[in-house]
């Protein structure tokens, strides 16, 4: 049985529109559509530049529509929470009136025998307009649009784009050992045959380029000194819950197998964290360990299984014999 | 027969900022672009192929940006091609299109490498998404933190690079920080983000981009030939290493050692430190100015801080290094590389106006990514190689 691990991330990204686009939008507002005069032809949506030559356009906009006619189109039966409508609808590639270009749009036509190519389609306006291309929610059959009284055009200049996206990892034989080691509290490494050195949870030498496989596998201790660290003063955005300083340091395993990166030191004040410290692995209570930190990219990692590593009191280590010791 | 030698005919940039809040992700390319074009005496319809350089599309949330912006750089019906080395990746551009060149694939070629930072965050990014991102600065601060135990460096070191830099960028009108007022006492008093490293030895956050337009002999000839001296690649070289494995040593990584001398040999260089004239490295934390000086054994190592403690490193010192503010003015990532690599071309061509290095002939441009691993480098010079 493979073991799947799903991660989401998201984040709430800014556009600036620049001088065309922010005008296209803004006239959505007030229920008009603007292409871009390009020699003979209109773009709409409009261009900065040419998309045949690159060559810049000036900022010669032309209204067009609102009705056009249906170019081209396929029928979406089943549409996902992506989907612009929540019912059965058509993307359609619209010829405004007066555009030379396409535009690609949603048509709420019913049912797929009401769409067919040449039809005539006008716009079915959003209620509250916010400078974005689903201020037209769809376009409808026939010639008249549909929606609110027209207001005044608002000034639109960013647009404000949601971001998330699921990932789903499958992990290798490799991981899957790694994690089940994990989670029984033992820390397993891979020891190259040809280099010695020892990665967690790869699956091959990143310096050889060999594979390692079970038959390389051996138990490693789970306790060490600490090599190097930083103290972060934590920047402000979307999903950063860390607020305080807070310290990650790299843990030289006993032994000097091999170094983890990027460790929490617990059990003290940031500010007391020093090179040359003995530390230990606090492993998390059985039920709480989980494997939701590793991907597919075949790194092994110890989050989700060790919570932090705790001074264990002992005398430190000579600082120097660690201070390169970053890996 | 060898390979064609390669000429910079064409350079621009766009004046970099926290935030480009007057233009479009297009707008911003285009602008840095049509600048390389104009400087090139060339148009959109002269150019045979386009390479497009980027850092992680999570910055600005934009998947495969170069699909969506071959058209904005005259790319219909051309060859482009997008590159992504992380950190070096506007040097990595520069190199692609250097090499679409020098084998004769095509004969004028634009490269354009950019950011808009503003739009994303590029701790979130880093950060993988998730809470409690260390960022750039905090991944390679242990590292600082070594470097300055195992060399004896002191610590002003660090403030007065930081310092050097910004007074360099209030020579470039296209810098992002121009920092008037700054001082050794500011830096040291500024915040401490990533301990060792202060706020003010580290790099901005900036949206920006660079392009260069390269050509073959007879496109620098004729440049030349004009009274528009091109800038000719005399070496170029890309190397990269694992981030992490027992033994590595990140401090000074083999991959940048045998990156530089890859480009030395090339170029002709067995003393980089009295044959280069000036160089641009890729410091986005101030101690990684003399780290690199070791890391491309232009200063034999532990001895990197000494060059920039006694002034050589300044602008009017013996090896000016970042005569346009450096990485520590403006940090569009993904251009951040490209810029080094195109102030480099614009010293050897004697038009970097109010930061051109005096009698610079030869030039160095280096570009890191990712944990300190994947390095991209160039040698440029003023005059075509001989061989
Ligand atoms: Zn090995």
């Amino acid at each position: 049985m493979s073991t799947q691990t799903s991660s989401t991330i998201q984040f709430p990204y800014k556009r600036t529109l620049g001088p065309v686009i922010s005008r296209f939008f803004s006239e959505l507002t007030a229920q008009r559509i603007v292409g871009i005069r390009s020699g003979e032809r209109v773009i709409v949506p409009p261009m900065e530049y040419d998309p045949e030559t690159g060559n810049a356009l000036e900022p010669d906009f032309v209204e067009v529509g609102p009705a056009g006619t249906v170019v081209s189109w396929t029928w979406v039966a089943e549409p996902g929470k992506h989907h612009p409508l929540d019912r059965p609808f058509a993307y359609a590639l619209i010829k405004l009136d007066g555009a030379d270009t396409n535009l690609l749009h949603a048509l709420d036509a019913g049912s797929e025998d009401a769409v067919s190519t040449g039809m005539r389609v006008a716009p079915r306006w959003r209620d509250e307009p916010v400078g974005r291309i689903d201020d037209i929610v769809a376009f409808v059959p026939g010639e008249t649009p549909e929606g609110p009284a027209a207001g005044e055009a608002q000034d639109v200049q960013t647009m404000d784009y949601f971001s998330t996206i699921t990932y789903t990892d499958v992990l290798s034989p490799t991981l899957e050992r790694y994690a089940a080691s994990m989670r029984a509290g033992v820390i397993t490494g891979q020891r190259c045959p040809q280099c010695n050195r020892v990665f967690l949870g790869r699956g091959y030498c990143s310096v050889d380029a060999i594979t390692l496989g079970e038959e390389h596998e051996e138990t490693l201790p789970d306790y060490g000194v600490v090599s190097n660290y930083t103290i972060v003063t934590p920047t402000p955005y979307p999903g950063q819950k860390e607020t305080e300083p807070f310290a990650r340091a790299s843990v030289v395993l006993h032994g000097d197998e091999m170094v983890i990166a990027q460790q929490q030191i617990i059990g003290i004040p940031v500010s007391e964290i020093r090179v040359g410290m003995r530390v230990k692995a606090q492993w998390f209570a059985d039920d709480a360990r989980n494997a939701a930190e590793i991907t597919s990219k075949g790194w092994g990692t110890v989050a989700g299984f060790i919570e932090g590593w705790l001074p264990t009191g002992e005398p430190d280590e000579p600082a120097e014999q660690y201070m390169n010791r970053v890996f | 027969m060898g390979h064609e030698p390669v000429a910079v005919v064409g350079i621009g940039q766009t004046k970099h900022k926290k935030r480009r809040d007057d233009l479009s992700i297009a707008g911003l390319v285009r602008e840095a672009a049509q600048r390389a074009l104009d400087d090139a005496q060339m148009t959109w319809s002269d150019i045979d192929a386009v390479v497009i350089g980027k850092a992680p599309d999570i910055f600005e949330g934009v998947m495969k940006p170069e699909l969506y912006l071959a058209d904005a750089l005259g790319g219909a019906g051309k060859p482009v091609f997008r590159v992504h080395t992380a950190g070096s990746v506007g040097g990595s551009t520069a190199i692609v299109a250097s090499h679409l060149v020098s084998s004769r694939v095509h004969k004028r070629v634009l490269a354009v490498a950019w950011e808009k930072q503003s739009e994303g965050n590029a701790q979130f990014g880093l950060g993988g998404g998730k809470s409690g991102s260390i960022g750039a600065g905090g991944a390679f601060a242990p590292w600082i933190r070594a470097y300055i135990r195992k060399s004896g460096a002191p610590e002003h070191i660090g403030w007065q690079v930081a310092v050097k830099d910004r007074q360099n960028a209030l020579r470039n009108p296209y810098a992002h920080l121009h920092l008037k007022d700054i001082s050794i006492e500011k830096v040291r008093e500024s915040p401490m983000m990533w301990d060792p490293l202060h706020f003010l030895e580290s790099c901005p956050s900036s949206d920006g981009a660079g392009a260069i337009v390269l050509t073959d002999k007879a496109g620098g000839l004729a440049a030349a030939a004009d009274g528009r001296p091109p800038a000719w690649v005399l070496g170029t070289s890309m190397r990269s290493e694992p981030s992490s494995f027992n033994g590595r040593d990140p401090i000074r990584p083999q991959a940048g050692v045998d990156c530089a001398w890859d480009v030395y040999k090339q170029a002709g260089i067995t003393d980089p430190r009295n044959q280069i004239d000036v160089a641009e490295l890729y410091v986005p934390f101030s101690w990684y100015e003399p780290m690199w000086l070791e890391g491309h054994d232009i200063a034999p190592v532990g001895e990197g801080w000494k060059m920039v403690d006694r002034g050589e490193t300044a602008f009017g010192g013996s090896f000016p290094v970042n005569p346009s503010g450096g990485v520590l003015s403006s940090n569009p990532i993904g251009a951040s590389g490209m810029l080094r690599f195109l102030e480099a071309a614009l010293q050897v061509r004697g038009a970097a106006g109010e930061h051109q290095v005096d009698g610079a002939r030869v030039a160095l441009a280096q570009a890191y990514g990712a944990a300190a691993q994947y390095f991209a480098m160039w040698a440029v010079g003023s005059e075509l190689p001989s061989s």
